[in-house]
């Protein structure tokens, strides 16, 4: 069983890696950070906050569009090209393809990740020679924490872009829906603190409408908490206990979407 | 036949379109330049919205609209332009929504700060930003310190003034000679002297060359200021008496001359006998 799922995982990893998109996203990233160079420049004094800032935003948006462009691209182009029928034919289980696909994407992502962080690194480095007195409160510890969390943020978005992958017919419709549950996910929390100040109870709202966002708060996934780009730019410390909460988050909540994909695709008719 | 002409043509229509290209930027250039100064950017998105439009890019949209208030003020300064109180509350809330998406943000607290405090007067909407950062910045001198300068120089409050500088010495990092200076706050009373500490140390950790201008005039002000104050009380211990104008150190050879304001205004000898300018450390 394992020898099959390795052989499923670097095939979805394989024909990440052969999408051109992700030259672009590697050239837009590589791009952005560079931008830090100049960017850093043009301010006062925190000038690590903000290189880390240009830094950590640029390997989070490269996170997305992969998965946005590149994972919904592998899952729904087999579906859509009908080329899920030779895997399948192959001996392996619906589920084990489920989870084949997700783990070979993670890999690739995890890829891309280790590549950008080097990058950052050195970036992070030369701006870091350039400007040592401005670097005095910078904490790699802290910077390479938010990748981390980061990632994790990104193992529990590619879950969603294969749940919905699985219950859809088209790649249009998973971007949409996967993207409006990204935007979501990251408002939410917002929202619900939003309307526990007193500004918010002045405007009273109905208690249909507190039901619902109280129960959406529960089936959403929170992705805030594992926005730690600010944190980490002033090198605010981020204990162990709080990165092994939301590394139990992501991988609970992904097993969840993952496990519920593998019945919904296990009982599709694929025609 | 055509197909010759069109391959001749196309290479043709290319560099005219280039040239007509070049043109029409140059248009747009001037008239975005007068649409801009028309449109006075002044307003702010509350941050309740553009927190929420940020997601997970708070850091980076709040570099983004630092950059964008430092860019219209430095505008300002170079152009010598007058500011007035809609600048104020533009720089006060711009300066709010900045720090409510990264509340640990100092470049957007001291910049603020700066222009709330010496061109708008706006000490308590100064104070209000850097009571926000000590909320935040809790081991950071820098915040105490500028608001124990703020109580001693702009509200004259010693006693608070040199509470929060005593809160500033406490923290690490701080200059060694915070600690003096607090307590001696109340002996600097009515004196320049504090504030010329304080540029000073502001302007050696200051990159941004427009700020650092406008840093160097001010301090330069202050110090002919502290420095005609000084030949003030030396007039006073010689003769016993204060002097009536400026002009009476020249002529009893105290000091050559007046030095010229950097601000375009001119030293004057206040009924209190303290020295002031006629420009009000803004450029006439």
């Amino acid at each position: 069983m394992i020898p099959k799922m390795v052989s499923l995982i670097f095939l979805s990893f394989k024909e990440g890696v052969r999408e051109r998109a992700l030259i672009g996203i590697g050239l837009f990233s590589l791009f952005m950070m560079g931008s830090a160079f100049v960017g850093v420049s043009l301010f006062m004094r925190d000038l690590h906050k903000v290189s880390v800032d240009i830094n950590l935003s640029a390997i989070t948006l490269a996170g997305l569009l992969l998965t946005f462009f590149v994972s919904i691209n592998l899952i729904s182009k087999d579906i859509d090209k009908h080329t899920i029928y030779c895997v399948l034919s192959k001996p392996f289980s619906r589920s084990q393809y489920i989870w084949g696909k997700y783990l070979g994407i993670m890999l690739l992502i995890v890829t891309a990740f280790c590549m950008l962080t080097l990058c950052s690194s050195v970036n992070l480095f030369l701006i870091k020679s350039q400007y040592d007195v401005y670097f005095q409160t910078f904490s790699w510890l802290e910077f390479y924490k938010a990748i981390y969390s980061e990632l994790l943020m990104l193992f529990l978005l590619n879950a969603i872009v294969l749940f919905f992958s699985t219950i859809t017919t088209s790649s249009f419709i998973t971007l949409l829906f996967s993207l409006s549950i990204y935007v979501a996910g990251q408002t939410i929390e917002e929202v619900v603190l939003f309307l526990k100040t007193r500004s918010a109870a002045d405007m009273a709202l109905s208690e249909t409408i507190n039901t619902i966002i109280d129960i959406t708060q529960y089936i959403l996934p929170n992705l805030s908490v594992f926005d730690l780009k600010v944190h980490a730019a002033h090198a605010i410390p981020i204990s162990y206990g709080y990165l092994f909460s939301i590394t139990c988050y992501s991988l609970v909540y992904s097993v969840v979407l993952l496990l519920s994909a593998s019945i919904i695709f296990n009982r599709r008719e694929l025609n | 036949m055509k197909k010759v002409v069109i391959i001749h043509l196309t290479p043709f229509l290319l560099i005219c379109s280039i040239v007509l290209c070049f043109f029409v930027q140059q248009n747009l250039s001037v008239k975005r330049e007068n649409f801009l100064k028309r449109s006075d950017m002044d307003y702010i998105l509350p941050s309740k919205v553009t927190g929420l439009a940020a997601m997970e890019f708070k850091g980076i949209v709040s570099d983004f609209l630092f950059l964008k208030a430092s860019t219209f003020f430095g505008g300002k300064f170079i152009k010598n332009e007058t500011l007035n109180a809609k600048h104020a509350d533009y720089i006060y809330n711009f300066s709010d929504v900045i720090t409510d998406l990264d509340p640990w943000f100092w470049d957007a607290y001291l910049f603020s700060n700066m222009l709330l405090t010496w061109d708008f007067g706006k000490i308590d909407q100064a104070n209000t930003l850097l009571f926000k950062a000590r909320e935040y910045r809790t081991t950071d001198f820098k915040v105490p310190y500028h608001i124990g300068f703020n109580y001693f120089y702009f509200l004259k409050d010693n006693i608070k003034g040199s509470q929060y500088m005593m809160e500033a010495a406490k923290l690490p990092g701080s200059p060694t000679y915070l600690a003096s200076l607090a307590s001696r706050l109340a002996m600097y009373q009515n004196q320049y002297k504090p504030a010329i500490l304080f540029l000073e140390d502001i302007l050696k950790k200051t990159r941004n060359p427009i700020l650092a201008k406008q840093l160097e005039t001010r301090l330069e002000a202050l110090t002919v200021m502290n420095s005609l104050e000084k030949k003030i009380d030396a007039f006073k211990k010689k003769f016993g008496v204060f002097p009536d104008h400026l002009s009476d150190l020249i002529n009893t050879g105290l000091v050559e001359s007046i030095p010229d304001d950097p601000y375009g205004g001119k030293y004057i000898l206040l009924e209190n006998k303290r020295v002031y300018t006629t420009s009000k450390l803004v450029y006439k």
